[in-house]
């Protein structure tokens, strides 16, 4: 049998299905002889379930250690450089909002630890089946979309999400492209200088997010 | 996993989203009563005061030109609502505007007189473009000579206070079921416009603009904002080419005119990543809604399946029509959407 401090590390492998043969069937020994090597073992099973979707983490887990977990996981370094791209706004003029730290209202229905900006980022490291699996749910409800078969390819880069009165819609990166083309050479209307040019520049600046 | 964070990202952001959008109705419910009160009874006509639509529309177009202003204006169409700080700034000769979003990512958008400028600071990249359709307001009301009031009247519902602000509200009827109406609130003294909604046919509301706050006559030099908008270091411009061009040089045409609807322009935009067919707009207006067709290559890998959809005034429709995809986008409704894909033509 191995050391037991080598444990952990081979419950974790055994975790992410890493591990084969020999080793699999010495991790599994350990794990019924050592009551700390089972725990070990619950333990990674929690921390894939909080990264994967926060709802999984509450039923039947231990709610101060998930909370110690977030918080541990708040205070890692963000692995991705575009968590700093908000802050520096050096050209424009000084009142321009970093609109990505904004509060919004109704931050209550997010989730409680929405306020680490960095913890998005490490939890949109680790499934992209959960990600996708949410927008094609989101989806579903609404249209047949046009859309669905290529979510399964590398195409999915090009659907987004709209908001609608119906609830959200999948759309095509490409109409959201003619979208703004209407909006921008389109807005042929008497009503275009007192205000569609503010009502273009307001609502569809917004709408830039999803595309 | 860049791909991976940005989509989990857009997934919290729609989440938040949602929120901002159903306590933004909750908040127009509380205003409801004073909005759907019947608005004062007009004061009999004054002297001097316009009565027809161009009349309206011209005073409108002026104190565009004519206000100073800084103020908070908020949009909401389909569920969604959009929020940003505005200045607008005239010297009789020129003017210029900067639009800050407030919510969605950070755009600084700055318009002198046709040139439109956005800066995208988390992108570093600023887009320049002219716009010349936001040049064409004279035109489109004498050109047609009425050509407007042909198909829209324009009818005086009483006064009201909108963000602080005394104003006059116009309702700009459709005379047939061809295309939407509008509610207009406008200033009393100079005939700015502080709130606009769209309607349907049945006269539902589709989307709302407004400012909920402002401020005239306010000291802001348009030299000043047009220092901004021309300091672009350290962002990259580009510069979307546009090639003009006529429906009948690249082979389309109208079966049947729709009814009001003038063609106004037509134009390519080569893109990079698809050299060869570039596709093609053709925009339409009626003076106060326009529609775009967009034409391009038929290509089985993206354009999947035939679809309509609506968002706020917005509506969509596509098509196959042999080898080539339409697109046809509009602010009117999906019948008159439907009546330009069926009359688009192929004559080469």
């Amino acid at each position: 049998m191995k050391p037991t401090t080598q444990n952990p590390e081979l419950i974790s492998a055994l975790v992410d299905g890493q591990l084969a043969g020999e080793d699999v069937a010495s991790v599994l020994a350990a794990c019924e002889a050592d009551a700390q090597a089972l725990a070990s073992w619950n333990s990674y099973h929690l921390i894939g379930d909080v990264l994967r979707s926060p709802g999984l983490a509450l039923h039947g887990a231990d709610p101060a250690f998930v909370v110690r977990l977030r918080a541990r996981l708040g205070q890692e370094p963000a692995p991705d450089a575009r968590s700093a791209a908000a802050v520096a706004v050096p050209a424009l003029p000084a009142s321009l909002p970093t609109v990505q730290d904004r509060p919004l209202a109704g931050a209550g229905r997010e989730a409680s630890n929405d306020g680490s900006f960095r913890w998005k980022l490490v939890a949109g490291f680790v499934s992209l089946a959960a990600v996708v699996a949410v927008a094609w749910n989101a989806g579903s409800g609404v249209l047949s979309p046009p859309a669905a078969p290529q979510l399964a390819g590398s195409d999915a880069s090009r659907q987004v999400l709209v908001m609608s009165e119906q609830g959200p819609v999948m759309r095509d990166a490409r109409m959201q492209e003619l979208l703004a083309e209407h909006k921008q050479f389109g807005g042929t209307s008497a009503l275009q200088m007192p205000s569609g040019f503010l009502r273009n520049a307001t609502f569809e600046a917004s709408q830039a997010e999803r595309r | 996993m860049d791909l991976l964070s940005t989509m989990n990202l857009k997934l919290f952001r729609c989440a938040a989203l949602v929120g901002c959008a159903l306590s933004a109705t909750n908040y127009i419910a509380a205003q409801t009563p004073a909005q759907t009160q019947a608005p004062a009874p007009a004061a009999a006509a004054q002297a001097g005061e316009p009565k027809n639509i161009s009349e309206w529309l011209t005073r409108m177009h002026e104190a565009s030109r004519n206000r100073s202003y800084i103020g908070t204006f908020v949009v909401s169409s389909g569920g969604v609502m959009s929020s940003a700080k505005i200045w607008h700034v005239c010297d009789g000769t020129q003017q210029i505007e900067r639009v800050d979003t407030l919510t969605g990512p950070p755009r600084s958008t700055f318009r002198h007189n046709d040139q439109v400028v956005t800066f995208m600071p988390e992108h570093k990249l600023v887009r320049a473009e002219k716009r010349e359709s936001l040049g064409l307001f004279p035109e489109l009301l004498k050109s047609a000579g009425g050509h407007i009031g042909d198909f829209y009247q324009a009818r005086q519902e009483g006064r009201e206070r909108v963000a602080g602000v005394d104003t006059d509200v116009i309702a700009l009827l459709p005379k047939d079921n061809m295309r939407f109406g509008y509610r207009v609130w406008a200033e009393q003294k100079k005939g700015l416009v502080v709130k606009l909604q769209t309607l349907d046919t049945d006269g539902k509301v589709l989307e709302q603009a407004a400012f909920s706050e402002l401020q005239f006559d306010v000291p802001v030099k348009v030299e000043k904002l047009v220092q901004m908008m021309n300091k672009v270091d350290g962002y990259r411009v580009e510069k979307p080419e546009l090639v003009k061009t006529t429906a009948s040089a690249e082979g389309w045409a109208l079966k049947k005119p729709v009814a009001g609807f003038q063609p106004m322009s037509c134009h390519k935009r080569p893109r990079a990543a698809q050299p060869g067919d570039a596709p093609m707009q053709w925009v339409f207006s009626d003076g106060l809604a326009s529609v775009s067709i967009f034409v391009e290559p038929f290509d089985a890998q993206r354009h999947l399946k035939e679809s309509r959809m609506a968002m706020g005034a917005t509506q969509s429709l596509t098509r196959r029509m042999e080898t080539w995809w339409l697109t046809v986008i509009g602010e009117a409704p999906m019948a008159t959407l439907g009546q330009f894909a069926d009359g688009l033509e192929r004559k080469k």
